[in-house]
């Protein structure tokens, strides 16, 4: 029965993505446009002391993975806003469903997507001589990586998506908060080239461990810091999805648990 | 037989305002109740509490002889809710039957079975030749009637239609009647919400009208009307709720 949910609503999720090419199209090679010029102009200016490595492409893969996952969330919670603008929440709500299944078959959904976007990023990432240094096994837990940096970031945007009392306020929100969140991680640069009170940030951020753990991956191998960082991102997702569904219970109790 | 709906001294207050006070009403089987009332007057709170969607303030609510809060899974596998808004926005990239399908999943109709289910309702609705075109493409006339076949997907004892035709074409308004009617007759009880008298008359057995959240009058058509003389429910309804405009929020 709840496979049967999670099915239909996935499927729902899936047909509106695919008729929307132009919009999936973008979508899938927005992130390989920003590994190409972004990586290419900065790993230029780039300190191979500071960075750690010369190959500032490898190391900017993980920042551009994180990158995108994080763009991603806000278009995951999207759905979710506006069904509940439009009514079609409470349609929903009427139903016999699971109240999870309505959450789950986003997390699916959106772990399939940003899956595949992270392939094509490594597959270019590949074309442009990036090879990771723990090989294919690396590059499945680089995916698992993604994928619990997907149910993190989702989580929250979906939560925030239940708290705003509009999309316009959602849109705002996370506007603001993108480019901070990514700047106040390791994404681009290593955290010792930032100011002190820019790392104690930094490390309160879920994005930092989840890019630290793939890049051990891409440029280290299986290193002793790798579980560490898995458990702060674990750690970090397991809370951002408390806050999710607590969020998403307070939202759908006035329509009766 | 057991009643369908069995709703007795509800209420629900929100902050300081009661937006349904003490209302009592009840539907047996096979019945077209009408619920009738000015912008306002508590007709979709009252709904919103019977579909499982806000829990009462006080009172009972039973549907099917389930009670809405402790039993609400059982009691939405019992209804068909046909929402006042059709927001197609949530779906206009998929086609009817696509919803309709996806909708069946929904409601738990055995896998084997969605498709040809589906492919049912549409054609009770008289979509099956519309069936693969994209929401986004259909009038609002074939929203509604989408609407109301999604509603009926799970073979729901309790049918409840919240202004069915409301901004629809007389054609449009002609066919859902027909389908409401036809419902009726293989047995199916229906809570009928609307501003339109005309439809109340022609559909429903029995009506309430209701004004700040209060059940004013009770009865049949035929007996609203010569209980105070008059030839149409127009008349009936602003001789108990009164020609003022209503200013309270929805």
């Amino acid at each position: 029965m709840w496979a049967q949910e999670v099915l239909a609503l996935s499927r729902r999720w899936l047909l509106m993505t695919l008729r929307e090419r132009l919009n999936l199209l973008f979508s899938v090679l927005q992130p390989a446009v920003w590994l190409v010029f972004f990586a290419g102009s900065l790993g230029g200016a780039m300190d191979a002391r500071v960075v750690g490595t010369t190959d500032y492409l490898a190391f900017a893969v993980p920042g551009i993975i994180a990158f995108t996952v994080v763009g991603n969330g806000v278009s995951a919670a999207m759905p979710l806003l506006f069904d509940k603008e439009t009514g079609y929440l409470d349609k929903l709500m009427s139903m016999p469903i699971r109240r999870s299944s309505l959450i789950v078959s986003r997390f699916v959904f959106q772990m399939g997507m940003n899956s595949a976007q992270v392939l094509v990023i490594l597959l270019v990432a590949l074309v442009l001589g990036v090879r990771p240094a723990t090989g294919l096994a690396g590059v499945l837990a680089i995916l698992v990586t993604a994928a619990l940096l997907t149910l993190a970031m989702t989580a929250a945007a979906m939560a925030l998506a239940c708290a705003v009392p509009s999309h316009g306020t959602f849109f705002a929100v996370t506007g603001f908060a993108s480019l901070p969140l990514l700047f106040m991680s390791n994404a681009f640069v290593p955290l010792t080239a930032m100011p002190a009170w820019m790392q104690v940030v930094a490390r309160a951020n879920p994005l930092t461990y989840a890019i630290e753990a793939m890049r051990l991956l891409m440029l280290d191998g299986w290193s002793a810091g790798l579980p560490v960082a898995m458990g702060a991102l674990v750690l970090a997702s397991a809370l951002l999805l408390v806050v999710g569904a607590w969020q998403f219970g307070r939202q759908t109790s006035e329509r009766v648990a | 037989m057991g009643m369908i709906i069995d709703v007795e001294r509800l209420s629900r207050r929100f902050g300081q305002s009661t937006a349904v006070d003490e209302l009592t009403l009840t539907a047996g089987a096979g019945e077209v109740v009408g619920l009738l009332g000015p912008n306002g007057a508590g007709k979709t709170t009252t709904i919103r509490m019977l579909a499982t969607l806000l829990p009462p303030s006080s009172g009972t609510a039973r549907v099917c002889g389930f009670d809405v809060v402790r039993a609400a899974g059982d009691v939405r596998l019992r209804i068909g809710y046909v929402m006042q808004q059709v927001s197609p926005m949530g779906y206009y990239m998929l086609t009817g039957r696509e919803k309709t399908e996806i909708e069946a999943a929904l409601y738990h109709v055995p896998r084997k079975r969605v498709k040809a289910r589906a492919a049912e309702v549409l054609e009770l609705v008289g979509l099956s030749a519309h069936a693969d075109r994209l929401v986004q493409a259909y009038s609002g006339g074939m929203q509604k009637r989408l609407e109301l076949a999604c509603g009926l997907l799970h073979r729901p004892e309790l049918l409840i239609l919240d202004e069915p035709t409301l901004g629809l074409d007389v054609q449009s308004r002609h066919h859902v009647w027909d389908h409401i009617r036809q419902l009726c007759q293989e047995g199916m009880t229906v809570l009928l919400a609307t501003n339109y008298m005309d439809e109340a008359d022609r559909l429903c057995d029995r009506l309430t009208i209701i004004d700040h959240g209060r059940e004013v009058v009770s009865g049949t058509p035929a007996e609203l009307k010569a209980a105070i003389g008059a030839d149409s429910l127009d008349e009936v309804f602003l001789r108990h709720t009164g020609h003022a405009l209503r200013e309270e929020a929805a």
